[in-house]
């Protein structure tokens, strides 16, 4: 029997513990495979507007897919190893030379690394088409998928992971010099110890989630400052994570040995070997839980929010580009050259066409705003009130004399409070006036171009002003149907040029939008499904670690009459709180923080994010459902037969 | 008195056909009320399969066996834990404690896993405490105290449910001459003063030489009895030595 196939009938022997490993490396490959694929794919490329933004994310993602991935492969590695210490000490017993042993769990890992690769490969290039065209789709593109192999994509995830694979390999062959023989038998002995209560740590450690929950959740300052979201937030994070750690080193601890106090409910059936057990391991699973965790909260959050933003795309281009066609009027040839290509597209009638007059003057605030107004933007009453209209908007002003509406910036949050019972002197060439503000509406008629300040004014004030000083026309077109006004808009685009900050087309504006958003969905739904998959197998293994060693454990059980029924129940609720409990306290987590980010995306744009977020939640407990119930059913078998 | 243990004709097989091995074959075995039993036999003789299939934890493959008036070839799992939980006490070499709970959880498990209400429980716990003397330590932890006294938390946990039977298997295995010779004082005062039942499962001549009586088993078979009776223990002991020669099976297991 050569040292080879002795390695290959040891991955044999324990596939059932290597399977889930094996399932997240593959996986991981297919992502890692997809992911690269997507970046040099020209044909997508070309039918999609960001196709440089694309490549970048792509690249980036990777990256961080590879670090993550190396990260779980050295972490599965040596937990197998640890595993087997008592195998490999049988070996060097039996007088395998150290060398040779070492030898035997390089290859090992080796061919495992190859399978996955071959495997991996294999169904990334079937996958990644599949993967692609549900890209596509977010976006909202009508290309045609049909990259086939692609050449460097495989020559990258193979040199990428045969790398990791070698490293992690050499990290198996190193481990064996390390330890003693002595060692490598009596390792299971050490035996965990009952841990301490500290109630300094525990208390510690909810101050610490408390005042980050707390620096989290209060509201906004008025002035929003680069220094002050360092300061808060930085603060914030760090008692998070610190904190997270106490929770479970010390808080559980104090909690669980709290529940044992009372004795007729803790002396009554499983539950006093369930919360021994738990007590005893929850130490060495403090760390992994806190990770875990808190890597959860971050997927949550990103992938809550990356799906709000796909969400919310429509309703976030028609605040900022509101009408389907926005020019500056540049002459009546000019004007009729861009209303013929609006018209020549039958497919798309137009539902309203205005001009809108906009007067741009000198003004000063009656107090302090920390925002660039000027030039201040003048609309009529009426110009206005017929835009909202023809925008199906029911928000319409009514001013008399010098009364003005400011109209909200967008991007801030100020509210009608900061406005109210102040005023804005204007200057103009007779002289400057005083107008006071008696109203605030939120939607804007133009396309956004900063200083974004613009204010209603009533028709005389307007007619007053402009016989001074000439006011600019811009020329708007609602049309119907206008998310799919594709030619036109390029059209439109091309001819108009850069007349605004924004793209002046309501359609530019919504696609690029969905496909950034959906661009990063897509790497986030993916790069979260990996991470999912691998802290679900770390649980899964440490489980089964934990079974292994627990066997003699439910033979005492068993010989003093508890039924398979009784231990299979209560294996099960322990999983679930190994399972439930870093889960919650990362949904709570993001819950905390995706209020924080929802309070501010929706103060920018005004939408109830409660779907979108509650989508991701659904995803990640669904997700970690599957490995429960995986890891329910080994361990029953391993301690239940 | 009452019979404890009336098994009949119990016959236990392993492997299949064409390599057939019996390790027991037809057995029968009567344990009255009050009764301290002693098994003895070389290795390989079918004790442990004996007791095993008594504890219900293993099947025989023919045979009768009535516990306490309980027949228990008819029960199912759940029956059977039950049965084990409320009419059996178990002792064993390796004492399988549960090294998560304290001494004092450990003893009162088996009540707890009956949902014995919390005074009954807390009495029973104290008691048992103080008849085997480790009330001291009834707060650590098994991996904070020795092999005797990790014993004596085994032998509590097996008599705080007041079993009908208790089994031990080879109970001073993995003791000191010191400590193991404490713990069948301990077994005989029970069987003496409470008129607890006991079976156990030696090697051991001298642990053996505390039973009443005490049955000896080579191959699968029993070989004879010896009665104690007005016997002093050292000249039961001398008894069981001259049977154990007579069995053979290696001097290593004499002693």
């Amino acid at each position: 029997m050569t040292l080879f196939s002795l390695a290959r009938k040891n991955i044999k022997g324990n596939f059932n513990n290597y399977f889930v490993y094996f399932v997240t490396l593959v996986l991981s490959m297919v992502i890692y495979y997809t992911f690269t694929s997507l970046q040099y794919s020209e044909k997508i490329q070309e039918s999609i507007e960001l196709s440089d933004t694309m490549s970048f994310m792509f690249g980036v993602s990777s990256i961080i897919l590879i670090l993550f991935v190396a990260i779980f492969i050295l972490y599965s590695n040596s937990f197998f190893t640890r595993k087997r210490k008592k195998e490999v000490g049988l070996y060097a017993i039996l007088g395998l030379r150290k060398k040779t042993i070492a030898k035997m769990l390089f290859y090992e890992n080796l061919i495992m690394g190859i399978i996955a690769i071959v495997i991996g490969i294999i169904l990334g290039t079937l996958l990644s088409k599949l993967f692609a065209m549900i890209l596509i789709k977010l976006m909202g593109s009508i290309a045609e998928v049909d990259f086939g192999i692609s050449i460097l994509a495989i020559t990258q995830t193979v040199i990428v992971f045969m790398v990791i694979i070698l490293f992690t390999s050499v990290q198996g062959y190193r481990l064996i010099y390390r330890f003693t023989l002595i060692e490598l038998f009596y390792d299971e002995k050490k035996g965990e110890q009952i841990p301490k209560v500290s109630l300094i740590s525990a208390v510690i450690g909810v101050i610490l989630l408390v005042v980050s929950y707390w620096l989290i959740l209060k509201p906004f300052p008025d002035e929003f400052t680069t220094e002050y979201l360092i300061k808060n937030y930085g603060i914030a994070f760090v008692a998070l994570v610190i904190g997270t750690h106490l929770f479970f080193r010390s808080v559980t601890v104090y909690l669980l040995r709290l529940s044992q106090k009372n004795k007729s409910r803790y002396y009554r059936g499983t539950r006093i070997i369930e919360t021994s057990r738990l007590l005893f391991r929850i130490r060495g699973n403090a760390r992994t839980f806190t990770v875990i965790a808190l890597l959860s909260a971050a997927t949550i959050c990103f992938l809550g929010a990356t799906y709000s933003g796909y969400y919310s795309n429509e309703k976030r281009a028609k605040e900022v580009v509101p009408f389907s066609y926005s020019h500056l009027s540049k002459g009546p040839e000019f004007d009729s050259q861009v209303e013929s290509i609006i018209k020549a597209d039958h497919r798309h009638p137009i539902k309203a066409k205005l001009d809108i007059p906009v007067i741009q003057v000198k003004g000063i605030l009656s107090f302090q705003l920390d925002y660039d107004i000027n030039p201040v933007k003048l609309i009529s009453e009426s110009t206005f009130n017929k835009a909202a209209n023809a925008l199906n908007k029911d928000e319409t002003v009514s001013l008399s004399g010098n009364q003005a509406a400011v109209i909200q910036p967008r991007f801030t949050e100020y509210t009608k409070s900061v406005f109210k019972g102040e005023n804005i002197t204007i200057q103009l060439p007779q002289g400057s006036s005083e107008l006071p503000f008696v109203h605030m509406v939120e939607s804007n008629v133009l396309p956004f171009d900063y200083p974004d300040f613009f204010l209603v004014v009533s028709n005389e004030m307007f007619a007053k002003i402009a016989k001074k000083e000439a006011p600019l026309t811009y020329k708007v077109y609602e049309v119907e149907n206008e998310v799919t006004a594709q030619a036109t808009s390029k059209k439109v685009n091309k001819l108009v040029g850069n007349d605004f900050q924004v793209s002046s087309s309501f359609y530019t504006e919504y696609k690029q939008g969905k496909e950034g958003n959906a661009l990063t969905l897509f790497i986030f739904g993916f790069l979260g499904l990996v991470f999912l998959t691998a802290s679900g197998s770390i649980i899964y293994f440490k489980q089964l670690t934990e079974a292994d060693e627990a066997k003699g454990h439910y033979e005492i059980l068993r010989k003093i009459g508890v039924n398979k029924k009784d231990i299979r129940k209560s294996i099960k609720r322990q999983s679930l709180f190994v399972f439930g409990l870093p889960l919650t306290v990362g949904i709570l987590h993001s819950c905390v923080t995706l209020y924080f980010t929802s309070n501010f995306m929706s103060n920018l744009i005004g939408i109830n994010l409660i779907f979108p977020i509650l989508m991701a939640i659904v995803f990640f407990v669904i997700i970690y459902a599957v490995y429960y119930v995986l890891t329910v059913n080994t361990y029953n078998r391993i301690v239940n037969k | 008195m009452n019979i404890v243990v009336e098994a009949k004709q119990i016959k236990k097989v392993y492997g299949a056909k064409g390599n057939v091995f019996s390790a027991l074959e037809d057995i029968d075995l009567t344990v009255m009320e009050g009764e301290f039993v002693g098994i003895m036999g070389p290795s390989g003789a079918g004790k442990s399969t004996l007791l095993n299939i008594l504890a219900t934890i293993d099947e025989p493959t023919t045979g009768n066996i009535v516990v306490d008036g309980i027949n228990l070839t008819k029960m199912n799992e759940e029956q059977l834990s039950a049965f084990r939980r409320d009419k059996l006490g178990f002792l064993f070499q390796d004492y399988n404690l549960l090294d998560t709970l304290t001494v004092k959880e450990n003893i009162i498990l088996p009540l707890a896993l009956a949902k014995l209400n919390i005074k009954e429980l807390e009495r029973r716990a104290d008691e048992v405490a103080d008849k085997f003397g480790i009330r001291d330590i009834l707060n650590k932890y098994p991996y904070q105290i020795s092999g005797g006294q990790k014993q004596r938390t085994a032998a509590s946990r097996a008599i705080i449910s007041k079993p009908s039977l208790i089994l031990a298997d080879e109970p001073t295995g993995a003791l000191d001459s010191k400590s193991a010779t404490d713990l069948l004082e301990s077994l005989k005062d029970l069987n003496e003063q409470d008129k607890a039942t006991i079976l156990m499962v030696t090697h051991d001549a001298y642990a053996a030489s505390y039973c009443n009586r005490v049955l000896f088993i080579k191959d699968g078979k029993i070989f004879t009895e010896l009665v104690k009776g007005k016997r002093s223990r050292k000249e039961f002991f001398n008894k069981v030595l001259d049977v154990l020669s007579a069995l053979g099976g290696g001097a290593n297991d004499v002693i």
